[in-house]
């Protein structure tokens, strides 16, 4: 069905989100909107690997880890502005995710997954103990700005459409990779490798490829939130409720899907600011009880998340409209 | 000649699925390989594709030697096959499916998708393009298989029973298409059990039975064969079994 | 002196990773399956035992079997209402769902039992035994040296009896197991429930001689991966000897290194095994 431009989703989305700040401008809903901004930036680069290639990686906080340290890092050892880590922090989860890749990508599906807990985890205990990195305190950023290049903003209104465009060029570079050769190999992947291979699609690479692409954003993800929280320490970096929350937001809304983790952030992140404010110190417990619940029944149910679940429900509306 | 299998054996432990397999395939020639379940052809075919590894033996096309290359490699240098049970990609329309292929020879968006669309109408999925692949019957995607190979601009395909299971008019359509396809320059080897296909479409035949060769020659011969016959009916036929009281 | 007690706890420790990995071998070898809610298996194991101690007042032998029992049916359970769907699914199907059971165990545990460390009260069994000059505390010995005798029971389970020989055909070819009578599904619950059960006595005599709390279901989940990837998928000895083996680098990286470095190690051969040789010791990749 073609829609008039007036009424085109995405466009409505788009505006929806660029004046999301100016008509809910306290500082709750600022802060609502940046983090859902984040997930959904994490989800998406997820979203690459474990959404469109099919490889379920349970442990990207890796990358989202390497990728907060690394400016607050620069700034600690060399007083550097932390956005200038924010390349290293890529250089790093780049050259992490080819490690990863290289061994398991070969072995089936089930190794990867093992391998991104076990290295997730392996970074975190040792940075509890690495005193370069601040160990189990942690580092921090510059306190009060040097100068607008220390991205240090009293209001979270600037984060907020830094935030957005970031958002918008990963998702605007997915698109591209959607109707292109790298993402119908990605696709033809994660519906059936050995076909895959006898097309000729080199399989091997095209994941590494997926997996570096999806570490490189992740880490822009978690350099984001370092610079803007001025702080990072191993469990909010490498944690693995950080890979939790990518995995259910993508999966949620519908992994693989374009729009699939904006849609599970939508959801999500307001609900987990309920839950945290409702039950308070216990929230945190209680929700990812929740996220447990919810992980279950999207792989149990519907694990195209709700895009498919919409579309399953969506011809029977459409017929009994159409009807007779 | 295009392809030849030397003394491809292919064993596992001590037990040989494909034993000393010898194969000339000329090019432009349609290859009929049979055989009772278990005899080794869908071993000694997976060989041919690239996806088993020989133990034994050699496999040349077209003066490269093929023996360890991957399925990757094989689909570069023109060797393209079907599989048994038909592993479309399920979620994708019939014209991405085949885009898939397209893009090997076609790096390009516009182009794979015009090749793509070429092929579709060629094969006989035009009305069927924007579908799911998982909507389509198993002759719809036996046939979707073939299409998306057939993208992927092979010389020599590989039909593993790409034409089981359909009723006598898909049937007629599918020979149609095979052979339509073999008369497009693609050389085929074609594994099948059902005789008519293998009798109005082989030039040659290769018979198998317990992983070796035990016949080979035109149709019509091959099926006459007494070692074939016994091959199909079970062995002992001209033998005293020695049974318990 | 002290080297050699280190070396008998790690072993001993090991032991009980041995056991509870067979579990998981087992499963993967059948049905190429990994089951990431494991760990939480043993943890529950370790807080039923308490459960039975503090209400029932019950002894090892009463928390031991309890926890094998109720493990085991929760396996089938989990297998019949969730595992036997996703086995057909996708990928991220298969993950996400024991991933995410693992999640609703270990939170649930957190919110029932908080995050403190707890340990069994005194039993029966405590005190320590000097054998040729090694000083052993007795819960880790008897632990430990339950732990081998049903890993073993476990093998000669699958090896020598005919429900043993029933599950192999299924792992080694379901059609042909089909067309002997034999019911995959079926099986493969039993499957469950023997890798789940094997979990909860596991837990059991974990929590005999260490404190725990909800966390370890994680910490024991990868070192079972590790154990498992190390023994090779599938095979049940395999598990026994590089149970031993991790119990033994563990202890070992505890007493040289350090206390916190006993777990990055054994995540950094599990790494470096995913490099060197996936197939592990003795079993297939």
């Amino acid at each position: 069905m073609k829609k008039t431009p007036a009424f085109n989703p995405t466009v409505l989305l788009a505006a929806a989100l660029l004046i999301y700040p100016l008509i809910f401008s306290g500082a709750f809903y600022l802060d609502i909107g940046v983090t859902f901004l984040l997930a959904a930036i994490s989800a998406s680069a997820w979203n690459i690997v474990g959404g469109y290639a099919g490889q379920v990686s349970v442990g990207h906080a890796m990358f989202f880890g390497l990728g907060a340290y690394a400016p607050l890092l620069c700034y600690t050892l060399f007083g550097w502005a932390p956005i200038v880590g924010m390349p290293f922090g890529m250089a790093l989860s780049v050259a992490l995710a080819v490690l990863i890749g290289i061994p398991t990508f070969r072995l089936t599906g089930h190794y990867f997954s093992m391998a991104t807990i076990a290295v997730a985890e392996l970074i975190r205990i040792y940075f509890g103990t690495w005193d370069l990195v601040g160990a189990a305190i942690g580092l921090q950023g510059p306190a009060t700005a040097r100068g607008w290049w220390d991205l240090t903003f009293r209001s979270e209104l600037p984060y907020y459409y830094i935030f957005l465009a970031v958002l918008a060029f990963l998702l605007g570079l997915t698109f591209m990779i959607e109707r292109r050769r790298f993402g119908y190999y990605l696709r033809a992947i994660k519906a059936g490798e050995r076909a895959a291979r006898s097309l000729g699609v080199p399989v091997q690479q095209t994941k590494i490829k997926a997996l570096a692409l999806s570490a490189a954003f992740t880490s822009v993800a978690g350099s984001l939130y370092s610079i803007k929280t001025g702080f990072i320490d191993p469990e909010s970096g490498f944690g693995i409720l950080v890979s939790v929350q990518m995995v259910i937001i993508a999966a949620l809304g519908g992994a693989g899907r374009l729009f699939g983790p904006l849609v599970g952030a939508l959801i999500l992140i307001p609900l987990q600011t309920a839950t945290n404010t409702w039950f308070g110190g216990g929230g945190t417990g209680l929700t990812f009880i929740l996220y447990g619940g919810i992980i279950v029944l999207i792989a149990r149910y519907e694990p195209g998340g709700l895009f498919d679940l919409w579309e399953h429900v969506r011809p029977r509306r459409w017929r009994r409209k159409h009807a007779a | 000649m295009l392809l030849e299998a030397e003394a491809v054996s292919k064993a596992f432990g001590s037990f040989f699925a494909v034993r000393e397999a010898n194969l000339s395939v000329v090019e432009g020639e349609i290859v009929g390989l049979i055989g009772p379940n278990g005899a080794g052809k869908s071993t000694f075919f997976n060989c041919l594709a690239g996806d088993a590894t020989p133990t034994g033996g050699r496999i040349i096309f077209a003066g490269q030697n093929v023996t360890h290359a991957s399925p990757e490699r094989h689909a570069q240098l023109g060797i393209g096959r079907t599989f048994q049970v038909p592993a479309t990609f399920e979620g994708m329309t019939v014209l991405d499916n085949v885009m898939v292929g397209a893009y090997l020879r076609h790096p390009h968006h516009n182009d794979a998708r015009d090749h793509a669309r070429q092929i579709v109408e060629l094969t006989g999925l035009s009305t069927q393009t924007d579908m799911a692949a998982h909507s389509l019957g198993t002759p719809g995607r036996k046939r979707l298989e073939i299409a998306r190979v057939l993208a992927t601009t092979p010389r020599l395909m590989l039909l593993d029973e790409s034409l089981a299971g359909l009723t006598p008019t898909e049937l007629q359509e599918a020979i149609g298409l095979v052979r339509k396809i073999n008369e497009m320059g693609i050389t085929i080897v074609i594994v099948e059990h059902i005789m008519e296909v293998i009798m109005t479409l082989a030039l040659r035949v290769l018979a198998f039975n317990q992983g070796h060769v035990i016949a080979s020659g035109k149709p019509e011969e091959v099926v006459k064969d007494e070692a074939v016959i016994e091959a199909y009916l079970g062995h002992g036929r001209h033998k005293h079994r020695s049974r318990s009281a | 002196m002290l080297l050699i007690q280190v070396i008998v706890g790690g072993l001993l420790l090991g032991a009980i990773y041995a056991l509870f990995s067979s579990g998981l071998t087992l499963i993967w070898g059948m049905m190429n399956f990994i089951n990431f809610a494991h760990g939480e298996f043993v943890m529950l194991g370790m807080y039923v035992s308490l459960l039975v101690v503090v209400w029932l007042g019950g002894g090892p032998a009463a928390f031991g079997f309890t926890a094998a029992f109720a493990l085991f049916v929760l396996g089938v359970v989990v297998y019949l209402s969730l595992i036997r769907f996703v086995l057909r699914g996708p990928m991220l199907s298969q993950i996400l769902s024991t991933f995410g059971l693992a999640l609703l165990l270990r939170y649930t545990a957190f919110w029932i039992f908080s995050a403190n460390f707890v340990s069994l009260p005194q039993t029966s069994l405590s005190g320590t035994i000097n054998i040729a000059g090694v000083l052993m505390p007795v819960p880790q010995l008897v632990a430990g040296v339950i732990a081998v005798m049903l890993t073993f029971g476990l093998h000669l389970l699958l090896t020598k009896t005919t429900v043993g020989s029933q599950l192999l055909a299924v792992s080694e070819d379901r059609g042909a197991a089909m067309l002997m009578g034999i019911k995959p599904d079926r099986m493969q619950a039993l499957a469950w429930g023997l890798s789940a059960g094997a979990a909860g006595i596991a837990g059991a005599l974990m929590a005999i001689a260490y404190p725990w709390s909800p966390s370890v279901g994680e910490t024991f989940g990868l070192t079972a991966f590790v154990v498992v990837a190390l023994g090779g998928f599938g095979s049940v000895p395999g598990a026994l000897f590089a149970g031993l083996i991790i119990g033994l680098i563990q202890g070992l990286s505890a007493f040289w290194f350090g206390p916190i470095y006993k777990d990055i190690v054994v995540y950094a051969l599990f790494v470096a095994l995913l490099w060197l040789r996936p197939q592990g010791l003795m079993g297939k990749a």
